[in-house]
């Protein structure tokens, strides 16, 4: 019986919550904070496992980053994916969405068939949920985005039903193979890291890194050149004007404080 | 403004086809039908503000894109958007349409898009819009800027700024696109405000043929939809949101905001923490990674006000925020602010809402 091969993209993200901001030099203070792999990708290698436990069939983690998300690949082979590939190059720096989307699409081509690509709705460090789309159209495959759950994977009949939800509905769709689908936020909480499978990454070596070398793709498609988006320059961010009045003491006078302000400002119903 | 320098063909990588920046004009803004409420949806019309401000700036038109298959519903739609500000609407409908698939739209969109080639194409960001945004920008190879927060024009080259907050969202990071068009943004609901709306203003509404565009065969099907019930206004939509965060901690707590929302006529919201926790659902949270609001009134309890967060209050009026810790930077994003425990202050401002209440009837 055929069973489904299934890619995982995740991102190794600096983790946004430690990212600390020194007001002397007005930079944001990068060293020391943590890189992890994006929490909501998390909720897509859980589903690809859910899905191997009932369909069986191999999990492949893809990532494009600089050799430190290594660590990021041993965590999820901990919690029990087959491979991991690490795309680490130079040649891949300042990478836009357009550019990293277009490696790993030609990643995922290289690793030959696959059924179902899942990706985490969103990054926690950029958030623009344009990945799973693009690389859909670059590997011109329908996809499918806030997907909570497989309801049903039929491989012979070359089709999938899903279940996703919108603001106000669950929605229900039956989409050919292969098919791109971005995992709804929270949707899937991760299961804990096994020992026995954190060990698997240091005695089986399960990750293998792909340079440009092996992929071979064409330089002003990818990195600074492949982007045609530009940071042209960053500053401050303005704050909106409030009027910062503060009452520390006892509860009842705050509150009678506060509600001859809010009868003042006839925001009060 | 200078004129841009020609795009030279051999630079450029060989799955982008080669267009120069100068065959591209005025600024589109594709519009989303609102199923339920049969209109034009709010998120659509708010983003012809920073349409109509770049069209000035850079002395071009505005006009809107809808698709559909309601002829009926698109027509009216797109008066709205003339109403607020659109010169002009094109509408495609076709059964074919029927229901809306991501995938299609968004490659009849780019289609039509490479036809009349406008310099700029805004989209909102509501959860359709960033699910067809990145796959029309994809195909067209354009650059695209996901949830800024203001949109300018770079006065000596003509290009549109995407500025949006990056990862800290105390900072604002100016994104551009000198070399490819169309340049597409996009802006979360609430971030713009609606322009005002004028039913004497007049517009064009022209009919798109759909025999003009390959519509694609749908590899996606929708098989079955399941309408939640919803008894509450979502928080994007509040006028009176209470807000939770680590520092109220438990279910138990969010119960006791639940009250005090319910007496001022409003919801229950909260910051990533509180989602993280598992306080409230993720269609709840107030910030970056969750919804911009624009209340009459918020109400931060128990929010320490990191930066990710405070981003989605900036459209509303009146700040209020409780909290134990007096140096919380929430206060500096507040209009009032209570130092203490956030029982105690909350339970006196429920007692006294209940009072007012009852002198006033």
């Amino acid at each position: 019986m055929k069973r489904p091969r299934i890619v995982v993209g995740i991102k190794w993200v600096p983790n946004t919550q430690a990212v600390r901001f020194d007001p002397k030099t007005g930079t944001l203070i990068r060293e020391g904070v943590p890189s992890i792999v994006n929490p909501h990708d998390l909720d897509a290698i859980e589903l690809a496992l859910k899905t191997r436990e009932k369909y069986g069939g191999e999990i492949i983690v893809v990532t494009m980053a600089p050799p430190g998300a290594e660590e990021g690949l041993r965590h999820v082979i901990g919690m029990g994916v087959d491979r991991a590939i690490l795309v680490s190059d130079r040649v891949f720096a300042g990478s836009d969405t357009l550019a990293t989307s277009y490696t790993l699409a030609k990643t995922i081509e290289r690793i030959g068939r696959v059924d179902l690509v899942f990706f985490g709705q969103e990054t926690i460090d950029s958030s623009t949920a344009h990945i799973p789309a693009q690389v859909a159209s670059w590997l011109d495959l329908p996809y499918i985005y806030y997907v909570e759950s497989i309801e049903k994977l039929e491989l012979k009949e070359n089709k999938v039903v899903v279940k996703r939800k919108l603001e106000d509905r669950y929605e229900w769709y039956e989409v050919e193979l292969p098919v791109v689908i971005g995992v709804a936020m929270h949707s899937n909480p991760p299961r804990p890291i096994s020992l026995t499978n954190k060990l698997r990454a240091v005695t089986e070596k399960p990750i293998e890194v792909w340079t440009n070398k092996q992929l071979g793709l064409d330089p002003r498609c990818i990195g600074l050149r492949g982007s045609p988006t530009i940071v042209s320059k960053v500053t401050w961010q303005p704050e909106i004007p409030r009027k910062r009045k503060i009452y520390q003491g006892n509860p009842k006078e705050a509150v009678k404080w506060l509600i001859k302000h809010l009868e003042e400002e006839k925001v009060l119903p | 403004m200078s004129k841009k320098k020609e795009v030279n063909c051999e630079e450029l990588c060989p799955e982008w086809e080669c267009t120069q920046p100068s065959e591209y004009s005025g600024i589109w803004v594709v519009g989303e039908i609102d199923e339920t409420e049969e209109t034009i949806s709010e998120p659509s019309l708010q983003m012809l503000t920073p349409a109509n401000y770049i069209a000035s700036k850079l002395g071009v038109e505005v006009e809107g894109l809808l698709l559909g298959y309601d002829k009926e519903l698109l027509e009216k739609a797109a008066h709205e958007m003339i109403y607020h500000g659109a010169n002009r609407v094109r509408i495609l409908t076709s059964n074919k349409l029927k229901p809306y698939i991501a995938e299609v739209y968004a490659r009849i969109i780019s289609q039509i898009v490479d036809k009349y080639k406008p310099e700029v194409v805004f989209f909102p960001a509501t959860m359709k819009g960033r699910e067809l945004a990145p796959y029309v920008a994809n195909t067209l190879r354009a650059g695209i800027t996901a949830d800024c927060t203001q949109f300018d024009v770079d006065e000596k080259t003509g290009d549109v700024l995407m500025i949006r907050p990056p990862f800290a969202a105390i900072l604002l990071a100016y994104i551009k696109t000198p070399t490819r068009r169309p340049q597409i943004g996009t802006a979360r609901p609430n971030v713009f405000p609606k322009p005002p709306r004028d039913a004497s203003r007049k517009g064009e509404i022209l009919w798109e043929d759909e025999k003009e565009y390959k519509i694609p065969r749908p590899r996606t099907r929708l098989v079955r939809v399941e309408y939640m019930k919803r008894e509450e206004i979502p928080i994007e939509k509040a006028e009176y949101i209470v807000s939770g965060g680590r520092g109220v901690g438990t279910l138990e707590g969010f119960k006791m905001l639940e009250e005090l929302a319910e007496l001022l006529g409003g919801v229950v919201a909260g910051s990533r923490k509180a989602v993280d926790l598992g306080l409230i659902p993720h269609d709840k949270q107030v910030g970056q990674t969750g919804k911009a609001v624009k209340a009459k009134l918020y109400i931060a309890v128990g929010i320490s006000g990191a930066a990710q967060h405070v981003v989605g209050i900036r459209e509303c009026r009146v700040v209020v925020a409780i909290n134990k810790d007096p140096d919380a930077p929430i206060f500096k994003h507040a209009d009032y602010g209570i130092v203490g425990d956030w029982r105690e202050i909350v339970t006196e401002l429920i007692k006294a809402l209940r009072e007012r209440t009852k002198k006033a009837s």
